[in-house]
């Protein structure tokens, strides 16, 4: 898990293998790749955050102007709102679906691994060709959502599906349900395969049934990983950009806008780059926020030890 | 087909006497200067036509030689061509809009002022007197900043003639008869009007024709430099008109998340019957289309007789402007001198441009529809540009959101106002 | 988790099973239903949706290679991701063994920094990036993806290295360093080889993400000649919106051989994200 590493990732190294400058000469190009296009661009941002600047002329320095603009921006606020409703949409079509897969698909007998392969198999999928594939499934005019519901005489409930704020943004929740929930049946999995099996068998002679079996111990026993894979939705949430953008680009009506979409149409549509990157500085702060409310969240309420 | 002919063989004879002049001229072992031009020309007729005027200019000027980058339209705009404008070794010539973008690269000091070069032989006379007017937006501070290349209708509403001829419609020529025509074909239960809004200027711009023909000139520019609130009777009467549409079933039911090019191609495949869209319908319609598949265009129509603007055609002017740090401006203004001689301009104009060289379009052999919007273009009372062109862009896009709220019946034109000024405020 | 020790053959393990392929047959429907539509016509798939091809046109694949201009998109992937993977598995794994085995001033800060990055979403940075390159004169070559991707995976593979470091024995170093071998033969000849597999699997992992990344690519190429697939597809796909048959054969032709390399490599792919994110 990466928090336990920021408190004890460090094996130690040992005096007797010289504590010297030159060991430095290890780490240097790494540091100086990261430092360059990670730690360089996020310090400058919060300097171009500060200025009026359209990418072509000279930043002008306007303090807090941007981020004033920001507050009042609706569509910017509006962009949170739809990106938590799109992380709650995660954390039932990705986390929630891997979890009840990652039960059923759990046995070794023949047969299973290839399914639980197949299962996992949209992760490695390009976001843009799963958006594209999934925008024809989803069209209007010619879409084969719409066909299928002709074809069964329900021509009637044929709906302009990425068109319509009530079903554009949970559209993209099911299609990111269908492109992620593949990698958290294989994160369950591999923790599923960790638990006794005799803590079953125990449970089964008293009486339990598979329910009270999931409920009674897989799931308790998974809050570890249900925990962490929660931040992973929720971190890769406020990230998300690629599904946005070539499905619905924020529309109808804004009601898919994400942060990050919003962002790239500010900076680069209104060539306003000097407002497009407060509004980056923005996020990192709220990503990273909640990344340390969660993580402190997730120490108090540690997982049950096995 | 005669005029043409003549024209080809003038241009050949020209071609020559080009190549054997310079061929004297040329120093010996002298290298060819390159001068690199940057577009977003990407394909189809009009990329050939200016393939064949460079090969022309190159034979005619053997030393020099031009390289082209091409970008495509949308990246061109976003970030194509701001990296290259500061880049270190920057194209000489570059392709601009009019308007907003073309005084921000002179302001920047990007594009080079090039009022020597046009006062010298009667080259800015060549040019249609109308070009250089204030509204085209062709001058900064009274300075020519751009190389008029091609003037765009940005909007006019293509109809599928086949359809119109079945459902007993007539092109219309006031706003009266237009929701007629769109109600008799909602009736024959027909798509009336497909538009594919998801970027916000298919219908932002023709709502933005809609608004400069029923608020007065003053208003409307006061409006869009955020000196006046939108919540104004004007801009809520053009919204309404939007609004009427709706009302009467015109638009395609999934108009607000569409592209504009599925829109475009639904029209082609005859689902709907009538397609608001800017004149780049023509050359794609060749392209995309089917053989036996007719259509014809129309104006906005007549909304109000009294307003100064009510004959305007939406249009905007492209050019080419010469980098401030080229390395070789006289060959640049070189090869736009040729490329706006009246022989290529006639090559320019039969490839689907509207050439804003004068004489070019008359002795250019057009297809129809490509006249028609010629002769729209002539006719034209005014030329209103689309304010994303003119105005603030994120204001411009506001804009058109507002009236996408409309189209799609999110919020009433009212409302929809309201929302315009709140949103707009934090931009002032 | 219940069926193992059953006898087989239940008629529990055979609901297990027929639920479980009712469902991954849906989700891979309409990843089969591209493929086989690539090779129809556009009117085929109009009129018959479901429908296998009549005629399998395979020559829709060559109008699609050709029209997409595939073949440089293709060319560009592979250059930009095996650039990035081998740049950053080796400045990672240099980086994570001094991490996890040698003493150096900064050691516990410099770690520490190098996680932050483990949080941050790159679009935090996509814009300021895309400025900073600019003026490195980077933007339109396939420089910038190679730089930007590299970095941005160095974080995660630096922490799954020393991660696996901490579990190697120290035997074979010490043995070395008693014959007097210094830091750098240590690495070389001892090291290197022991972390082989680690390397592998974070090379994978980051092989499928860069092969895939979409918003560096489109932020910072804007010419034809140094796109990559995944933002090429996006074009392509806008451009010939219409044409199902078109898209669909440009959309099999790019993704059929990630998922080629996904199914051979599957344990590889498997243990590297079990590793990264769920211990």
């Amino acid at each position: 898990m990466a928090i336990a590493a920021q408190n004890n990732g460090l094996g130690g190294g040992r005096p007797g293998e010289g504590a010297g400058i030159a060991n430095l000469l290890f780490v240097i190009p790494a540091l100086t790749l990261y430092a360059l296009f990670v730690l360089w661009p996020l310090a400058s941002s919060l300097y171009y955050s500060l200025t009026d600047w359209d990418g072509i002329g000279a930043p002008r320095w306007v303090g807090l102007a941007n981020f004033t603009r920001a507050f009042a921006d609706d569509i910017h606020l509006a962009s949170y709102v739809h990106v938590t409703l799109y992380i709650l949409g995660t954390l039932v079509f990705e986390v929630s679906f891997g979890l009840v897969m990652a039960v059923m698909l759990n046995s070794d007998r023949p047969g299973f691994a290839l399914l639980r392969g197949l299962f996992f198999s949209p992760v490695v999928l390009s976001m843009s060709a799963a958006g594209v594939l999934w925008n024809f499934v989803f069209d209007y005019r010619t879409g084969l959502v719409n066909a299928m519901l002709k074809g069964i005489g329900l021509g009637d409930w044929a709906q302009p599906w990425l068109s319509q704020p009530a079903t554009a943004l949970i559209c993209v929740m099911l299609v990111s349900g269908w492109k992620f929930a593949g990698l958290y049946m294989i994160l369950f999995f591999a923790a599923l395969r960790r638990i006794p099996r005799s803590l079953y068998e125990a449970a089964t002679l008293e009486g339990a049934g598979p329910i009270r079996r999931f409920f009674s111990i897989t799931l308790p026993l998974l809050k570890q990983n249900v925990l962490i894979c929660g931040l992973l939705a929720v971190t890769g949430g406020f990230a998300g950009f690629d599904l946005f953008f070539t499905m619905t680009n924020g529309q109808p009506y804004n009601s898919t806008e994400v942060p990050v979409t919003w962002i790239v149409k500010m900076a680069f549509d209104s060539d306003q780059l000097g407002y497009g990157i407060a509004l980056t500085v923005i996020l990192t702060v709220v990503v990273s926020l909640i990344s340390l409310l969660y993580l402190r969240f997730a120490e108090r309420s540690h997982a049950v030890e096995y | 087909m005669a005029s043409w002919t003549r024209m080809r063989n003038l241009a050949a004879g020209v071609i020559a006497a080009a190549v054997l002049a310079s061929t004297f001229g040329q120093r010996a072992g002298a290298e060819p200067v390159e001068i690199r031009i940057t577009h977003s020309i990407t394909g189809g007729t009009q990329k050939e036509a200016l393939d064949g005027i460079i090969a022309d200019f190159e034979k005619a000027n053997p030393d020099i030689k031009v390289k082209q980058v091409v970008f495509d339209d949308d990246q061109y705009s976003d970030t194509g061509l701001i990296t290259q404008l500061k880049s270190a070794t920057p194209p000489d010539i570059y392709f601009q809009w009019a308007g907003f973008p073309m005084q921000r690269d002179a302001k920047e000091g990007f594009a080079k002022d090039i009022s020597a070069e046009m006062d010298a032989d009667g080259w800015k006379d060549s040019f249609l007197p109308s070009v250089w007017s204030p509204s085209m937006g062709m001058l900064y501070e009274g300075h020519p900043y751009l190389v008029p290349m091609t003037l765009d209708v940005t909007n006019v509403i293509w109809f599928n003639k086949k359809i119109f001829a079945e459902d007993g419609v007539k092109a219309p020529a006031t706003w009266d008869e237009f929701m007629a025509a769109v109600k008799t074909l909602a009736e024959k239960g027909e798509t009336p009007i497909v538009i594919g809004n998801q970027e916000l200027w298919p219908l932002g711009n023709w709502a933005s024709h809609i608004a400069s023909r029923v608020v007065e000139p003053a208003h409307y520019d006061a409006a869009f430099k955020l000196q006046e609130p939108f919540s104004q009777p004007g801009f809520e009467k053009a919204l309404t008109l939007i609004d009427d549409l709706r009302k009467a079933g015109a638009f395609n039911k999934d108009i607000a998340g569409l592209g504009a090019d599925p829109a475009m191609s639904t029209f082609f495949q005859e689902a709907a019957a009538m397609h608001p869209i800017g004149s780049w319908l023509v050359p794609s319609a060749n392209e995309m289309a089917e053989k036996d598949f007719d259509y014809g265009a129309f104006n906005t129509p007549l909304i109000d007789p009294a307003n100064p603007t009510k004959d305007s055609v939406i249009g905007t002017a492209t050019g080419f402007a010469v980098h401030a740090k080229s390395a070789h401006p006289k060959e640049a203004i070189a090869f736009l001198k040729f490329f706006t001689r009246l022989d290529s301009q006639v090559k320019w104009a039969e490839a689907g441009s509207f050439s804003p060289v004068k004489g070019a379009m008359e002795q250019a052999k057009l297809d129809d529809k490509t006249k028609q919007m010629a002769d729209m273009l002539s006719h034209a009372g005014s030329l209103v540009p689309p304010p994303d062109t003119t105005y603030p862009v994120a204001v411009a896009e506001s804009y058109y959101q507002a009236a996408a709220y409309v189209a799609g019946g999110e919020k009433s034109p009212h409302d929809a106002l309201v929302w315009l000024d709140e949103h707009v405020k934090a931009m002032k | 988790m219940r069926s193992n020790t059953e006898a087989p053959g239940t008629p529990r393990d055979w609901l297990q099973f027929g639920l479980g392929a009712v469902v991954v047959a849906g989700m891979c429907f309409p990843a089969l239903w591209m493929i086989y539509s690539s090779f129809k016509t556009n009117r085929e798939i109009f009129r018959t949706p479901y429908a296998l091809p009549g005629t399998w046109h395979w020559e829709n694949l060559t109008k699609a290679w050709n029209e997409g201009g595939l073949g440089v998109l293709y060319v560009n992937s592979i250059l930009v991701t095996a650039a990035s993977v081998i740049l950053c598995a080796g400045f990672a794994t240099l980086a994570a063994y001094a991490f996890a085995r040698l003493e150096f001033p900064g050691r516990r800060v410099l770690y520490r920094i190098f996680l932050i990055g483990l949080l941050l979403p790159p679009p935090a940075v996509a814009i300021a990036l895309f400025t900073q390159l600019r003026d490195m004169g980077l933007l339109n070559t396939l420089w910038a993806l190679i730089f930007a991707n590299a970095a941005w995976s160095l974080s995660i593979t630096l922490y799954l290295m020393s991660g696996y470091f901490r579990t190697l024995k120290r035997e074979m170093e010490e043995a070395a360093r008693l014959e007097g071998a210094d830091t750098f033969r240590v690495f070389w000849y001892v090291i290197l080889p022991m972390v082989k597999p680690a390397i592998i699997t974070t090379a994978i992992l980051n092989t499928i993400n860069i092969w895939n990344e979409l918003m560096f690519a489109l932020l910072f190429i804007s010419d034809d000649a140094s796109r990559t697939l995944p933002a090429g597809i996006v074009r392509f796909s806008g451009f010939h919106s219409t044409n199902y048959a078109l898209v669909f054969a440009a959309l099999t032709i790019t993704t059929v051989p990630i998922m080629i390399l996904y199914f051979v490599s599957q344990r590889h792919v498997i243990r590297g994200l079990t590793a990264a994110r769920a211990d």
